[in-house]
């Protein structure tokens, strides 16, 4: 039977539970070390929510194919639905695992629905209070991800990506900087707006491509960056490197952007494009190649496009 | 349907040998460095070939930047350490790395005297 993934500010379990799994990821290592990673300092253990981080990174930083330098493994081309919906589902069963939980799903936050209010509201909105997500701040002062120098098991960054594009050991305190980079949300009109686009991804299957995953990720017009890519940068801090799966709230946008495309997908069929039969300069995002992993066996697009046997949203009303 | 193996319910076990199988993957990418890249946007225009190659050299405080960097056909820049963004000139981008990543440059900043101290200084190590 398929699990529900709920709206993180209507459903207090999930929440709980969310925030519960992401500590409990956080302070579990399984073995890989900062040396078996190649990351530069004293080889320390590496947690499995870490790994995620990394896996993140490595996507961003894999040019796909490496004879040009836009698309990656997971960003700015077609497979950035795909590969999330892919990241999520790993997060999903691992928190399921460590939550001794099998029908955990994970939450989303509807940030389309805060993009309604004001912008000072938006500040406020009931996802950054200390119940839930916590705050604003550098470092984040309240909630449950808050920043205690003193204390070992406060919540820290400890590998993120340095302004050269490497991966770096670091002891600091989530930093967030709401509505300061940019000062509103993507509103209900952005993602209404989604469902109508065809085809999924057009040539020349980049930033500049018609489509919906395009306009999903924040490339195209009204005002760029939008949606996808404007949370990212209106919750900014941690938020805005290719480390930004440092912050929880990583996966509860992309978790709402993954319910996006689930609606669209409802509304238009499932398909996907590029096929198998595109060129070689498009490897790496047609619907029968491998996807970027690190923490599991890979998957393709293909194997991602129906999910509803293993999870479905409270809504799809975007 | 979803394939099975790839998303089994996953062990301490299977993620640590998952993660050792594709720790190459990372530490490649970890060796990376681009300081002083070329881009190349290539066009097709009433069947002529067009190759535009842009090199970018970078610095903050005479110290290289080194982070991968690529312009789209369109003329704006992107930095894939930032990549969320896309700036209309490097200038902007640039700036916006120094809010981004407050670890990696000085409060205050060096200025452009300690800059050209340390140019001057690479300068007379190239041509040793």
């Amino acid at each position: 039977m398929a699990i529900t993934r709920a709206n993180i500010l209507t459903n207090t379990v999930a929440r709980q539970q969310y925030i519960q799994g992401v500590t409990l990821l956080k302070n579990e290592f399984t073995g890989p070390t900062t040396s078996s990673l190649g990351i530069a300092g004293p080889s320390r253990q590496v947690s499995t929510y870490d790994l995620f981080v990394v896996w993140h990174h490595t996507a961003m930083l894999t040019m796909t194919p490496p004879t040009q330098g836009d698309r990656n493994a997971a960003h700015r081309g077609p497979v950035f639905c795909p590969w999330h919906r892919f990241m999520l589902r790993q997060l999903e069963l691992n928190l399921q695992r460590v939550l001794n939980d099998n029908a955990f799903g994970l939450p989303y936050w509807d940030w389309a629905a805060d993009g309604q209010k004001t912008a000072a509201q938006q500040k406020t909105s009931a996802i950054w209070a200390a119940n839930a997500l916590g705050g604003s701040g550098h470092p984040v002062k309240t909630g449950p991800f808050k920043f205690n120098a003193t204390d070992p098991n406060s919540f820290r960054v400890r590998i993120e990506a340095d302004v050269n594009g490497q991966l770096v050991q670091r002891d600091h305190g989530l930093r967030r900087t709401l509505g300061t980079q940019i000062s509103t949300l993507p509103t209900k009109t952005d993602t209404s707006s989604l469902l109508t686009l065809t085809p999924y991804d057009a040539a020349p299957w980049d930033t500049s491509s018609s489509g919906f995953r395009n306009r999903a990720e924040g490339w195209a017009p009204p005002a760029a960056p939008a949606l996808h890519n404007r949370v990212h940068v209106w919750v900014g801090g941690d938020m805005l490197p290719s480390s930004s799966p440092n912050d929880p709230v990583f996966y509860l946008n992309h978790c709402n952007v993954d319910r996006i495309w689930e609606a669209w997908l409802t509304r238009q069929g499932r398909t996907y494009l590029p096929l198998q039969t595109a060129p070689a300069s498009l490897r790496g995002h047609r619907i029968n190649d491998q996807m970027s992993s690190l923490i599991s066996p890979p998957t393709r697009p293909s194997d991602v496009l129906d999910m509803r046997s293993i999870y479905v949203y409270d809504s799809l009303a975007v | 349907m979803p394939s099975r193996k790839s998303l089994a319910l996953p062990t301490t076990k299977s993620i640590a040998s998952s993660v050792k199988k594709h720790a190459g993957q990372v530490k490649k990418i970890q060796t990376l460095r681009h300081g002083e890249a070329e881009t190349v946007r290539e066009a097709e225009y009433r069947g002529h070939h067009i190759v535009v190659r842009t090199r970018y050299d970078i610095e903050v405080d005479g110290r290289m930047v080194m982070g991968h960097m690529g312009v789209t056909n369109d003329g704006k820049v992107h930095y894939h350490p930032v990549p969320n963004m896309a700036f209309v000139s490097a200038i902007d981008m640039v700036k916006k790395l120094i809010d981004v990543f407050p670890d990696d440059f000085s409060s205050t900043g060096m200025g452009r005297k300690a800059g050209r101290k340390k140019k001057k200084a690479r300068m007379a190590h190239r041509y040793k």
